[in-house]
Order: structure tokens, then C-alpha cells, then sequence
């Protein structure tokens, strides 16, 4: 009798403990920890882009007289605002091509067999999983032989190679999920293959073209690899790749290196607060069989 | 019932030019819609790719190119920054995946403690932040937090009495590692956290409701609920975490350089050196190969035989 009350204090005790780590206090306090790992960095950069010169040498935590000049020698001074230009134009285009492209190639895989399909399928995975580090060499040969160095046309055809694979993944994924019924019952109607496509399936899978669209859209605004070897000069430079050339320089401007961070960061930070569960969708979508 | 629909040869927006191509269109719809695809893929991965093959065979250094099948390979292994490369690579991606993956779980399972949905997705959207950042920002904003002397990382230390004095983080091989891998994880924990989130939410209730009428703690629940049904997001989020930081560029690169002394250099940033600034195309894509072909055999393995006995644990 005694062991068993024995047991049950222990496990009492031990549940009390669970139930303090479960709390709501500690939940919050993981998450404040989360969120403040995640938005240090780009609050450090907030803080420097407003500092001046002598402000970041002073190291100060706040600005001490703040201004917005690092801005000005970043954007105008440093012609960084082309940058802006070419990432807006390169990462609008990238994203319309795939969309257009994998869009329809995702609905073939989810509702058509045919000769090798599985084959097909697998090649489209596979180029996906091939490491993008593995084709820069050749890539970098190709764009020196077409005359494409310093384009904006190579860095889109870099994208392109990216994030069609991905792309038709997902709306494969998306189109799965739409019962076939849909589509037969469009052609008894009277459509034809195409329209049962794009007047009756497609407006039903627009949630997850549209999360297809924006993780696109975010993945193509901060590549980098491609974007850095096929692009040395500000007629095509990215945003990516001209923040990260302010730090080769000798004697580095910190707080325009900043500014220019927080520039490239914006549009992707707003993004990520007006699309969060398209994004969710699409990084969980892209990954169910 | 209707009949337009079977009007024998003419198609179903009768006859002509238009019905033709709209039958033509019909009749071939997967060509149609999968074609273009198809044919961009051909061109942007298959050209190159053929053209990597052909490059690791050729013997590029010093001018013009000879097919010396052997030579390239040949140099790989009795390069020893090779060696190193492959180290720090190692290194980087296995640290990556334990932080981002052990980090993401740990969020997870508290945004899922959260019953307010409005305050997860404001929680969420916070945590996906880092996420959107380009990786080469990454990189200059933790190169700028560690600085030794105007790091903000030092500064907090000095200020709370850990540090006396400035220390370099990045100048030394040990601490400079210990950065790129926290930087890569920050740029990953994201990604973990929505995958494992995702698979904690698709735990039925029931399952929860059953082990607490059997009176198990809550160490137990997790133990013998959680962790089995959330195995599969595990190495989901654990294959992609080693995939991505296995052929990691932008983040190391623009963090130290590869440095100090090739300290971080990853395989990625060895090839890079080798194709884009030393143009030893043939060298490169020889490696190339090899960073490709271990990444697709762990892939692929890791599919196999990890998801072959996963549907056996589902069932």
C-alpha cells in the first residue's frame, strides 16, 4: 500500500513539473526568445542604417543624432537603386514564366497518365534535389558564350531552372487535392480538355497558385548564387549581390551596407505579414506525396 | 441529354479553322500543357548538365581545353584543401540540421500550445521573417553583428561583464564555424519549426485524449504520442535542412569568405573558387560531380529505405 502511494506522489510531483514547463508563462517566454533571436539582427541593421559614420564607430546601442544619409549614399551615391530596379523587374519576370510554365505542367501530372509519366515525373524530382552549386560552372560558360553576362535574361533563365521544378511539384500537390469528378463533370457539360482546365479547375486551385506565385516571387528576390556569377555590373546587379559587394570594399560603410539591407529586406518582410498562411501552404504543400 | 456533345467529326465548336486547332489542342492536351515545361527544363538543366559531364573530362588548366578523361579526378583526392572542404561541409550541415531542426521543435511544440489562433499567426509570422531575408544578408548582417571591433555581439558582452575586451570571432577557425552554422540555422529554423508544426497539428485528439485517460505524464504522451506521429515532418525537415546547407554557398560565403584560412570554406565555395575565380572550369565540374552525386545518393537512400519502413510505422 505504501509503494503504490509512493508511485502515485512521485508521479504527481513529476506531473506538477510538466504542467510548469507546459505553462502558459514558459510557452511565451520560448516564443520571445524565438522571435527575439529571429529579429535582433534585422534590428541591429534598422539601428546602424541610422547612424552616422562616426555613430557606428562611436558604438552606440541608439543612433545618437539619427539620420537617413547612409540611405542616400546607398541608393543615389552608390546607385543602388538600380539594384531595386533590376531585382523588382528580374524577380516579376522569373516568377510569371514558371507560374505560366508549371502551372499547367502540375495539372498534367495530377490527372494524366501516359507513356513514362512516372519517368517524367521523377526527372522533374530529380532536378529539383541536383545541387543549383553544380551547374554555376556551366552556367557561367553558357551565359560568357551566349553574350547573357551582366543580363538581366541570364539571372531569369537561372531562375527559371530553380523553380519551375519546385513549382510544378507544388501545384501538382494542389491539383491532387481536387477531386477528378470536377473535371469530368465540366466535360459532360461541354468543355473542352482545355477550358475544363482553365474555367472550372483552375479558378478552384487559385489558393495554391497563389502560394505557388508568392514563394516563387520571394525565392527568385533573394537568390543569390546564380545571380552573383552571372551578374558583375549594375545594369543586371541584384539586390542580394550589390549588398553584398558593399562589404568587399576596403574601408566598409557600415551604415549604408545596413541601409542597403534593410532596403533588399522590406519587401520580402511584408510579404511574409500579408501572405503568412499562403507561404505556410506553400512550404507544407510542396512536400505532401 | 444533350447532344451537341457527340456531333460526330466536327468538334465541339464545330467545324473550321478554330474547330480544328481546338480539336488539335484537345486531342494533344498533355503535350500542350506539359510541353513547354518540358522543353524549358531541357534547356536550362539538361544542356548544362551534359555540358558538367563534359567539362569534369577536360583538362582546362593553362590555355584551351584537352580531353584528358582521368586528370580531374584524378586531382580531387590528392588535393588536401579538398579535404578540408569536405570536413567543413560536414560540419556545417550536420550543425545546422541539429540546431534548426532541435530549435524548430522547441517552437513548435510552443505554437502549438497556443490555442488564440490570431496570436500564433502573429507569433509565426515573426519567426518566418528570417526566412524571407536573402541569405547573402544573412551573411553581412551576422559578418557585422560578430565584427571585433564595432560588433554589436561584443559590445553586448562587454557591457554585461562576460568579455573585457573585443574578441574576433570570425578570425578564429573554431568560433568562426560556430557563426556560419548560427547563421545558416537562423535562415533555418523557419522552415523546421512550419514543417514540424505541420505535422504536430495532423495528431488526432483522440490519440491525447486516450493517454490521459490511461493517466500517462506528460513526458509519456510525448514520448509515445507525439514523437512517433511527428517522424515523418522529422526527416522531412531533417533531409531538406542537410540537403540545403550540404551545397551551401551564399550564407558561409558571405559571412567569412571561407575564411579565416579556409576555415569555413564548404565545398560550394571550393567550387566556386576554382570555376568562377581561378576558371578552372574542368577542376570545378569534376567536383561538381562528386558534390552532386553524394547529395543525390544520401537523397535518395534516405528515401528509400527511411520512407519504405515509415509506412510500416503508419500502419
Amino acid at each position: 500500500m505504501a509503494g503504490a502511494d509512493f508511485t502515485v506522489e512521485k508521479y504527481r510531483r513529476r506531473q506538477r513539473m510538466w504542467d510548469a514547463v507546459e505553462s502558459r508563462y514558459v510557452v511565451h517566454l520560448v516564443l520571445f526568445a524565438a522571435v527575439f533571436f529571429t529579429i535582433s539582427p534585422l534590428v541591429w541593421q534598422l539601428i546602424t542604417s541610422f547612424k552616422t559614420s562616426q555613430g557606428v564607430l562611436a558604438l552606440t546601442y541608439l543612433p545618437l543624432d539619427p539620420t537617413i544619409a547612409a540611405y542616400e549614399r546607398a541608393l543615389i551615391d552608390r546607385g543602388f537603386w538600380r539594384a531595386v530596379v533590376n531585382s523588382v523587374i528580374i524577380a516579376s519576370v522569373s516568377t510569371a514564366i514558371v507560374m505560366v510554365l508549371g502551372t499547367p505542367a502540375g495539372y498534367v501530372f495530377s490527372r494524366f497518365r501516359f507513356p513514362f509519366d512516372n519517368a517524367v515525373f521523377v526527372f522533374v524530382l530529380f532536378t529539383r534535389l541536383f545541387p543549383p552549386i553544380g551547374l554555376v560552372t556551366p552556367y557561367y560558360r553558357i551565359m560568357t558564350t551566349f553574350g547573357l553576362l551582366n543580363t538581366k535574361t541570364g539571372i531569369v533563365i537561372a531562375n527559371v531552372y530553380l523553380w519551375l521544378p519546385l513549382v510544378i511539384y507544388i501545384m501538382r500537390n494542389f491539383f491532387i487535392t481536387i477531386p477528378q469528378s470536377l473535371d469530368e463533370a465540366a466535360r459532360v457539360d461541354g468543355c473542352t480538355k482545355i477550358q475544363a482546365f482553365w474555367h472550372v479547375v483552375f479558378p478552384v486551385v487559385l489558393p495554391g497558385f497563389a502560394a505557388g506565385t508568392i514563394l516563387t516571387f520571394l525565392y527568385s528576390w533573394r537568390e543569390f548564387l546564380f545571380a552573383f556569377t552571372v551578374s558583375t555590373d549594375l545594369t543586371s546587379m541584384t539586390i542580394p549581390v550589390a549588398t553584398f559587394l558593399f562589404v568587399g570594399d576596403a574601408g566598409i560603410d557600415w551604415a549604408a551596407m545596413a541601409a542597403a539591407s534593410i532596403v533588399s529586406v522590406i519587401p520580402s518582410a511584408l510579404v511574409v505579414v500579408f501572405f503568412q498562411r499562403y507561404i505556410v501552404v506553400g512550404m507544407t504543400g510542396g512536400m505532401k506525396g | 441529354m444533350a447532344t451537341e456533345e457527340f456531333e460526330g467529326e466536327v468538334g465541339p465548336h464545330g467545324g473550321g479553322l478554330t474547330g480544328t486547332i481546338s480539336d488539335w489542342v484537345n486531342d494533344h492536351i498533355r503535350t500542350v500543357l506539359l510541353g513547354p515545361s518540358l522543353v524549358a527544363l531541357f534547356l536550362v538543366f539538361i544542356y548544362p548538365a551534359v555540358m558538367l559531364l563534359w567539362l569534369s573530362l577536360q583538362n582546362t588548366r593553362g590555355f584551351g581545353e584537352t580531353f584528358e578523361p582521368a586528370y580531374n579526378y584524378g586531382r580531387i583526392f590528392g588535393d588536401p584543401t579538398f579535404w578540408n572542404a569536405v570536413e567543413n561541409t560536414l560540419v556545417y550541415s550536420f550543425g545546422s540540421l541539429v540546431v534548426s531542426v532541435g530549435a524548430g521543435l522547441i517552437v513548435a511544440l510552443a505554437l502549438n500550445k497556443l490555442v488564440n489562433q490570431r496570436l500564433r499567426d502573429a507569433y509565426s509570422t515573426l519567426i518566418l521573417i528570417s526566412w524571407a531575408v536573402p541569405l547573402s544578408i544573412v551573411g553581412v548582417t551576422w559578418q557585422w553583428m560578430f565584427n571585433g571591433e564595432l560588433g554589436v555581439v561584443n559590445k553586448v558582452l562587454i557591457d554585461l561583464g562576460v568579455l573585457d575586451a573585443g574578441y574576433s570571432w570570425l578570425s578564429n577557425s573554431v568560433s568562426a564555424m560556430i557563426v556560419v552554422i548560427l547563421a545558416d540555422s537562423w535562415s533555418r529554423i523557419p522552415f523546421a519549426t512550419i514543417v514540424l508544426l505541420a505535422g504536430l497539428q495532423s495528431i488526432p485528439q483522440d490519440m491525447y485524449d486516450a493517454a490521459k485517460t490511461d493517466g500517462a505524464t506528460t513526458w509519456q504522451t510525448f514520448r509515445h504520442v507525439t514523437l512517433p506521429y511527428l517522424r515523418p515532418s522529422f526527416f522531412v525537415a531533417g533531409l531538406i535542412t542537410w540537403m540545403f546547407a550540404f551545397r551551401a554557398f551564399a550564407i558561409p560565403f558571405s559571412t567569412t569568405g571561407g575564411g579565416p584560412g579556409g576555415a569555413t570554406e564548404t565545398l560550394a565555395i571550393y567550387i566556386h573558387r576554382f570555376g568562377i575565380q581561378l576558371l578552372d572550369y574542368g577542376f570545378a565540374s569534376a567536383v561538381s560531380v562528386f558534390l552532386v552525386a553524394v547529395t543525390l545518393l544520401v537523397a535518395t537512400g534516405y528515401v528509400y529505405f527511411i520512407l519504405a519502413r515509415m509506412q510500416e510505422i503508419e500502419v
